[in-house]
């Protein structure tokens, strides 16, 4: 909101500096900024006196001037204008002024005359058009000082104001807080109405239909104006916060409604049927013209203002074309009303208009003092400014009245919430300072009557805030001493998160955060099958649901990462992915996951090692050692048949017979389309699952001190038997001196192998721990190995 | 086998062995092998008295050349493998080492936990809430009842009539005092949504931390002095704070507080507009509407709660100059952090 501080001057005086005014406000919740606008010309422009002028010896139509420019000497200027004349004051362009960015002014000869500058016009200083002649400046102007100085400028104090204090959008609200803050008086000026036309009841009826709506309504009728240009002052000042003027009345609203905060409007009396108001709601698709020209469609929570016929104006928000002040109006009546905030503000949501006066009535203005206020400030304004005379009285419909609150504040309660001890005289200085009144007071309570322009005073804790807001919130210090109860619990969760994190970090992953709002497409494709949530009011189509899976936002973070020519993209990210679930509360059900995606080489471009793509091998051992760091056990990888987006492998991994996550491969036709160049691995789990099987303390082991054995076997076996299988045989005849057995080579060629057959090559590695083994010990146990493998497996020693 | 047939045996199977000899130390034992005090060719010559005498010349002979032969190609041997080591010491030690991939955290991530950690030290716990939310929870329950107008400060996305994105972390505070009796103090991280134009200066997510204390006795210098302490720890021992009045449904009295910019020490700088102050958080004291919401009693207990937007602060000090890039995930962003 914008305050033109010439206009806050009005009502406060302000003797300080404005910097320390702005800081003020700010901190008592009145965010603000300073504003300058208005012209500016070089700073070397400054006000000379002068002292002579003499004609030219060669030229008539140039004279020579001496100016004091409060150097010692006065300076000697050749000045071709008509008008000047010795004793004037002007602006003196000095030596070295660049008046334009082409144009520096040099000391010069002007046929054979020397001068040390220029007296300027208007044009010259780019302030106006005018070359008729020198600006004449006024006597007060002090000479040697630039020019900006005596420059009109206009100071807007820019607030931005918090939704709990609508007596702050005017400049009187704002002013008050002026005057709180510094200690000076509130000055309201004061109206003498005079009523010279007839009775106001034999002029206009207002009939309230709907006074929930509109609890007061208030009309007087001016007749016999004379619309026209309002006058300079008015036009500056409207024009300083931002508006445009129309004419003397419209502007006279406009001016009461930023001066007193509460919004009126005016209607062309002639043009009311039956000099009639009727307030009342709208019927169901009743349909309205409102002065922006549009034709509105209404629903039944739209207050009207209507006149013996047809309505006139959307109440509160905006008036009617029909009813307009045009320069044919004579009569005028106005309108004072209070309505109902969320009345208006319904009606403002529903129709997407948000006006002046529609944000200061659905945030609440004054139904008492103030609303009557400023129907006759309007009156007496439109009497000075458009002539007319004013009917007698005042109709005023207001059949219950709101009565302000009385609240009390305990001084005890005070302190508990600030710290702070504030005596008793000083909290009954605040509060008349704000123009709360102070009904009584004792030792430990005081007790108030919030006025009905403050609608967030309602509570003690209300007027513990306005209490320390004016006498100071960076007054509360720090408490030096840090106290508190011991926690409950400490979580246990985030440090899990965070040793994920560590983890992938430490696998060569970037953390990634994606939108959790996605297309229709990214959540049906989620890989866990969930129904998807959807937005009601989504910002675009591509951002109408709730992801389902990390995996579809990491696949678009890799297509950008694709499209940018990446190498090597590896990501994971840990996030909620959502569910539809008509049993929560919330309709949804959240799952806490990871996700990982990859798409790179095992390692970068090295000479000592020639790329090999990271494939779903190489995800499946990431996955292993991220599970065995967290002490998941009994983990097992199982196809599956549910293949949301036809992967090239996709399984289940599970531990026992909970479902922990997925890991998969993508369909290499897959890659085609986006130019990848390595294989794109997946990988998903759930943490949920996980935190609660994970094992934070792993307990301490013997650790054998002898030297262990190892044994490698080569066999020859079907294609289709699952390496697995035999690993679990042999750790199973293995005895408890077998620690380790892997898989160290696969050969699949049937042109050396018996057709259908693959050979696999094992290490074992042997070890007591308490004897060092001899070569018999492990030779029974291959043995014993070797008998089942071929027994069982019909495995063939290679 | 005659002995001369083993001498040739002898010479056959040192022309294999040979060639598997690749560094110093099998030279060594293929040299003690062959021509050691006990070797094969010392063996061969104490064979040398079971020869008849007639042909003890052409064997000794025989087993000389032998002798001579094995001791020349060792010789040999030695100065090839011997070179070999000279040269493997002339590798370029310039080349670079192997590229181990680089990780990192997000930068979010990792604010939101030094935040968490710091928070943690002042002996709060981290309390959970879901990102989507009722309208109890995220809005009424927080003294923000049905049309009020500040429900329009936080333009919300919608799931169902009544069932939102969360718009702040603030309904964890009402959730976890549902459930637990004071004293409460907590921190709540999490994502939050609103329904606003996405541009250099805004997204439709962002990230909070949400604080909570609640207690007998507790006023606005306890909260003064947390977040003083806080802002020591996280900007650093000159950061000092000051506190503007504002408003949140929620707190009574609300406050909005500003840090010394942590650039230029709040001498004014690019980074602080020059004002010399960023603003980092909002806070106050818990509105007695919220205690009597979730059944504390405001005459009992008093508190107070805070929100800090963890996106814009991370910007400011990463001098990042767009949040969409937080959300792009292109690796040549994240590999800086």
């Amino acid at each position: 909101m914008k305050v033109d501080l010439n206009w806050l001057q009005d009502y406060v005086d302000i003797d300080r500096p404005l910097e320390e005014i702005r800081d003020l406000l700010t901190e008592a919740g009145l965010e603000c900024q300073i504003v300058e606008s208005g012209p500016k010309v070089p700073e070397s422009v400054i006000v000379g006196e002068v002292l002579s002028v003499e004609n030219h010896p060669n030229a008539d139509n140039l004279s020579v001037c001496f100016v004091n420019t409060g150097e010692p000497e006065p300076v000697q200027i050749v000045c071709g204008a008509p008008n000047v004349a010795a004793g004037q004051k002007v602006p003196v362009a000095t030596v070295g002024t660049s008046l334009t960015p082409e144009f520096t002014l040099k000391k010069a000869k002007l046929r054979g005359v020397i001068s040390n500058g220029m007296i300027c016009a208007e044009d010259e200083l780019g302030l106006s058009e005018d070359h008729s002649g020198i600006m004449v400046l006024d006597e007060s102007c002090e000479i040697g000082k630039s020019l900006n100085n005596y420059l009109p400028q206009t100071v807007i104090l820019d607030i931005d104001l918090t939704a709990n204090r609508p007596d702050c959008m005017s400049h009187i609200g704002v002013a008050r807080e002026v005057a709180a803050l510094t200690g000076k008086p509130l000055k309201i000026p004061e109206i003498t109405l005079q009523e010279t036309g007839p009775d106001i009841h034999s002029l206009a009826q207002v009939d309230v239909l709907a006074a929930d709506g509109c609890p007061r309504y208030t009309a007087r009728v001016i007749q016999n104006v004379n619309i026209g240009p309002s006058p300079d002052w008015l036009k500056r000042r409207i024009e300083a916060i931002g508006l445009r003027p129309v004419n003397n009345v419209v502007d006279a609203s406009n001016y009461v409604l930023h001066e007193t905060g509460h919004p009126l409007h005016t209607f062309d009396y002639d043009k009311l049927a039956g000099h009639r108001i009727v307030v009342r709601y709208a019927e169901e698709g009743e349909t309205f013209e409102t002065l922006d020209h549009k034709e509105r469609t209404l629903s039944r929570n739209v207050l009207l203002i209507c006149d013996g016929k047809k309505p006139v104006a959307m109440a509160g928000v905006m008036g009617g074309l029909d009813s307009e002040i045009s320069e044919d109006t004579v009569n005028v009546l106005i309108e004072s009303a209070y309505f109902d905030p969320p009345t208006i503000r319904k009606g403002s949501k529903q129709q997407l208009l948000s006006t002046d006066s529609s944000k200061r009535f659905e945030r609440g203005t004054d139904p008492n003092a103030n609303c009557v206020y400023a129907q006759n400030r309007l009156a007496s304004l439109i009497l000075e400014l458009a002539g007319g005379s004013c009917a007698k009285g005042m109709i005023d419909v207001y059949p219950k009245k709101i009565e302000p609150l009385s609240i009390t504040m305990r001084f005890d309660r005070l302190k508990k919430i600030t710290s702070l001890d504030i005596s008793p005289k000083t909290c009954r200085t605040i509060f008349e300072s704000l123009d709360i009144s102070v009904l009584s007071m004792d030792d430990q309570t005081i007790h108030v009557l919030a006025p009905t322009f403050r609608p967030d005073l309602e509570r003690e804790i209300d007027l513990i805030e306005e209490i320390i807001r004016i006498y100071g919130l960076n007054k509360i210090q720090a408490n030096s001493r840090l106290q508190f109860s011991m926690p409950e619990t400490v979580d246990s969760m985030n440090p899990f998160l965070n040793r994920i994190r560590e983890i992938f970090m430490g696998f060569g992953f970037h953390e990634a955060i994606s939108n959790s709002l996605v297309s229709q497409d990214m959540a049906k494709a989620g890989i866990w099958g969930y129904e998807p949530v959807r937005l009601m009011n989504p910002l675009s189509v591509d951002m109408n649901f709730l992801r389902t899976d990390l995996i579809q936002p990491l696949l678009h973070d890799l297509k950008l990462n694709a499209a940018r020519k990446r190498q090597h993209v590896r990501l994971f990210e840990i996030g909620r992915v959502m569910e539809k679930d008509p049993s929560s509360e919330t309709t949804v059900r959240e799952h806490q996951n990871l996700g990982v995606i990859m798409c790179s080489d095992m390692w970068e471009l090295h000479w000592l090692q020639s790329p090999a793509p990271a494939d779903f091998f190489y995800g499946k051992g990431m996955l292993m050692r991220l599970l065995d760091n967290l002490g998941i056990t009994n983990i097992s990888l199982k196809t599956t048949d549910f293949n949301p987006n036809a992967y090239h492998i996709f399984m289940n991994i599970m531990s026992g017979k909970t479902q922990i996550g997925k890991i998969g491969e993508y369909d290499p036709e897959f890659l085609n389309k986006y130019q990848l160049e390595y294989p794109v691995v997946i990988l998903e789990l759930k943490l949920d699952e996980i935190f609660k099987r994970r094992k934070e303390v792993f307990k301490y082991k013997s650790v054998s001190p002898y030297p262990s054995m190892t044994r490698d076997i080569s066999i020859v076996v079907d294609k289709n038997m699952e390496s697995e299988t035999l690993m679990k045989e042999i750790y199973q005849k293995g005895s408890k001196f077998l620690k380790d057995v892997v898989v160290y080579d696969q050969f699949m060629d049937d042109r050396k192998l018996t057709p259908g057959k693959k050979a696999l090559s094992y290490r074992l590695w042997f070890q007591s721990d308490n004897r060092t083994l001899e070569d018999q010990d492990v030779d029974r146990i291959m043995e014993k190995i070797f008998n089942i493998l071929i027994r069982k497996y019909g495995a063939q020693l290679r | 086998m005659t002995l001369l047939e083993k001498i040739n045996h002898v010479r056959d199977q040192f022309k294999t062995d040979l060639e598997r000899i690749s560094d110093l130390k099998s030279w060594e034992e293929l040299k003690n092998t062959y021509l050691g005090r006990k070797g094969l060719v010392s063996k061969l010559f104490s064979r040398i008295e079971d020869v008849p005498p007639q042909d003890r010349k052409t064997i000794g002979q025989a087993l000389n050349s032998l002798k001579n032969e094995l001791q020349n190609q060792v010789d040999s041997l030695r100065q090839a493998l011997q070179e070999k080591v000279d040269e493997s010491r002339e590798v370029d030690y310039t080349l670079p080492g192997f590229p181990i991939f680089k990780g990192s955290r997000h930068p979010l991530t990792q604010a939101i936990d030094e935040m968490l950690s710091i928070f943690a030290r002042l002996g709060f716990d981290i309390a959970y809430g879901p990102e989507v939310e009722t309208d109890w929870y995220n809005f009424s329950s927080l003294n923000l009842p049905l049309n009020h107008p500040a429900r329009d400060m936080q333009d919300t996305f919608y799931v169902d009539e009544g069932i939102m994105l969360r718009t702040h972390t603030s309904p964890v505070q009402t959730r976890y005092m549902t459930q637990h009796k004071p004293p409460v103090r907590i921190v709540a991280p999490g994502r939050v949504y609103r329904n606003e134009a996405i541009s250099a200066r805004s997204y439709c997510m962002f990230h909070q931390i949400e604080g909570l204390y609640v207690d007998k006795n507790v006023t606005f210098a306890d909260l003064r002095g947390t977040l003083e302490l806080f802002s020591k720890m996280y900007f650093g021992s000159d950061a000092r704070i000051k506190f503007r009045t504002s408003y949140f449904p929620f707190t009574e009295p609300s406050a909005e507080v500003d840090v010394s910019c942590f650039l230029c020490n709040g001498k004014g700088c690019r980074v602080c507009k020059n004002t010399g102050w960023l603003e980092i958080l909002g806070c106050g004291m818990v509105d007695p509407n919220v205690f009597k919401a979730v059944g504390y009693d405001p005459e009992e207990v008093s508190g107070y709660a805070f929100g800090l937007g963890v996106d814009r602060s991370v910007m400011q000090k990463l001098d990042i100059p767009d949040i969409r890039m937080l959300f792009d995930n292109d690796v040549e962003f994240l590999k800086q952090f």
